[in-house]
């Protein structure tokens, strides 16, 4: 099974967008990203131990929803530059089945393109990626029983 | 690099002849290395140091000419390496002043030093509800090792506090001394706030009441000179790779009739007299403590580390460095928005410090796209971070390598990170 292209638009134009900038200029598209997402409301009661990653340099947390058979994922971070990956993150991969989620590997982290930034960032990406994965299968669980 | 040599030149700190700084940086070939596409500023020497030519040509030459095991090889490579290997357990003694080099024991690192302690004096001489005192900006290695003890055996970890300088209270840790404590196992300088702890009163404290003290130098060795006989103490830490040596390579120095009377660390070759089936006995210090092949090129290049050190000259080491520290607290508090952590008359060139309003990675990252490599987090003292009441910091941990014209580079990185972030 491969994951239809129309579900990776936004991944797609990260890509894109990553592609045509030099790496100070991508940095700063990050952080851009990262005051955006500072400007959309993540449920305060979310930002807790349960919701929390472990692992990260700075705190990331990551809410998680269903719609249809589809797996709705927002991020957030006490570090901008943070917010900024989480928010690529759930951003590119929010409406994927788990079975699509669980298709996506490390190709599709270093497809961002990002790993020239610094490597501990691509590092943080994959764990991300499969903390979502996690999610997801938690979810698919609790919906069986 | 040249202008930041030159510039650290020009900036005063150094007298003609007295230290050079531009040369030092010579000695350090990754010191001329681009990162983002900007010289490379090493301010994280705190996590490890950078590693002189010396050093690398010592263990390439060990590895190409020299190498094979130490200790009984009846044949020439192994008697002349191990002629070597020895000779460096003289170069340390010799470095720490210490009165015999049968009191230095080969490590892997000061966590394993201190774990040595731990497991071998810990398991003899204390008994459960015995107390273990540190201090409260300890690094985790001097924090772990104990708390395995107390879950083994039930000894008390007790705390001395420090104040909000990070200055460790003296008249709290001698309260502390009294009642149960056995041993004391403290930071000589931390390796977050920079401090350096009155040893010698420390020591004469807890020797008052017949209590031994063991020293974290891990921070300290780099940045003072270390005379264990003068001290007193007991026993003294210490890793090989902060020291512009290599890693995988630590010290314990400890005191003869201590070492004497404490059991073997871990059983295998190198460790013993003899072994029968049924019964074996064990090598006199430093061998009971050293089972197995030792870090062999490891300790070659430690020795070439510390003769680098001390042909430089520890004096002028802490004088350069005290010079970057002053500039770069005054630098950083010109900023207007830096709150640093770590105020101690008696410091380290260690700098702890946020930003105020923006998180510390951003920070860090900001400063690794200027080609500055600090470290951020909680540097290995989480305890330390909640008495600070911050999630972690920034930390310049600067070295004899560094220049005022690097600490500019950070300024400006930091004044782009204001922008960015603010």
């Amino acid at each position: 099974m491969t994951i239809a292209p129309e579900k990776l638009t936004q991944y797609d134009e990260y890509v894109e967008a990553l592609d045509l900038l030099d790496e100070d200029s991508r940095f700063e598209y990050i952080i851009d990203i990262g005051k955006r997402a500072d400007k959309v409301a993540f449920p305060a009661e979310c930002m807790d131990e349960a919701h929390m990653m472990h692992g990260c340099m700075s705190k990331v947390w990551i809410v998680h929803d269903m719609e249809g058979d589809g797996h709705n994922f927002r991020g957030q971070s006490d570090a901008i530059i943070v917010k900024g990956l989480v928010s690529m993150m759930t951003g590119s991969f929010s409406g994927l089945t788990t079975a699509e989620l669980g298709e996506l590997t490390l190709d599709h982290v270093r497809g961002l393109n990002l790993g020239a930034l610094t490597m501990q960032r691509q590092v943080g990406m994959m764990a991300m990626l499969k903390h979502m994965q996690k999610l997801s299968r938690i979810s698919d669980l609790a919906a069986a029983n | 690099m040249n202008d930041m040599n030159q510039s650290a030149n020009l900036a005063g700190h150094n007298v003609e002849g007295a230290f050079d700084v531009a040369r030092i940086r010579q000695d350090f070939p990754i010191l001329g290395r681009q990162i983002h596409g900007k010289p490379l500023v090493y301010f994280d020497s705190g996590a490890s140091a950078q590693k002189p030519r010396a050093v690398i040509d010592a263990m390439t030459a060990v590895l190409e000419n020299e190498y094979t095991n130490v200790h009984r090889g009846a044949h020439y490579l192994s008697q002349t390496l191990t002629d070597r290997y020895e000779g460096v357990r003289g170069t340390i003694a010799r470095f720490l002043n210490a009165p015999s080099e049968e009191q230095i024991i080969i490590t892997r690192n000061t966590t394993e030093a201190i774990n040595l302690v731990a497991a071998t004096y810990g398991r003899r001489f204390l008994n459960k509800g015995d107390g273990v005192l540190i201090s409260d900006m300890e690094h985790h290695a001097n924090i772990v090792p104990w708390q395995l003890l107390r879950d083994e055996i039930g000894i008390e970890l007790k705390i001395a506090p420090i104040d909000d300088r990070g200055v460790l209270d003296l008249d709290a840790y001698a309260a502390l001394l009294d009642g149960n404590t056995k041993l004391v196992a403290m930071t000589h300088c931390s390796n977050v706030l920079g401090t350096h702890v009155p040893a010698k009163e420390i020591i004469g404290l807890a020797h008052e009441r017949g209590i031994p003290v063991l020293l974290d130098g891990s921070q300290s060795v780099v940045h003072s000179r270390i005379d264990v006989q003068d001290l007193d103490v007991d026993f003294f830490v210490f890793t090989g790779h902060k020291l512009y040596g290599p890693t995988a390579i630590g010290v314990l120095y400890g005191k003869a009739e201590l070492l004497a009377k404490m059991p073997p660390y871990q059983g295998g070759g190198d460790m013993i007299a003899s072994v029968t089936y049924e019964k074996t006995t064990y090598e006199e210090p430093p061998y009971r403590f050293e089972a197995g092949t030792p870090p062999i090129v490891e300790a070659i290049g430690l020795g070439a580390a510390i003769d680098y050190v001390t042909a430089i000259g520890m004096d002028k080491i802490m004088a350069h460095e005290k010079a970057l520290l002053a500039y770069a607290t005054e630098q950083l508090a010109a900023l207007g928005d830096i709150r640093l952590f770590g105020t101690a008359p008696e410091k380290a060139a260690i700098l702890s410090f946020v930003q105020e309003g923006i998180h510390p990675f951003d920070t860090a990252a900001t400063l690794d796209r200027a080609g500055v490599a600090v470290r951020v987090g909680q540097h290995c003292a989480e305890p330390l971070m909640a008495r600070l009441g911050v999630d972690g910091t920034v930390r310049a941990s600067l070295a004899m390598y560094n220049t005022t014209a690097e600490i500019d580079v950070m300024i400006e990185a930091l004044e782009r990170a204001r922008t960015l972030f603010g």
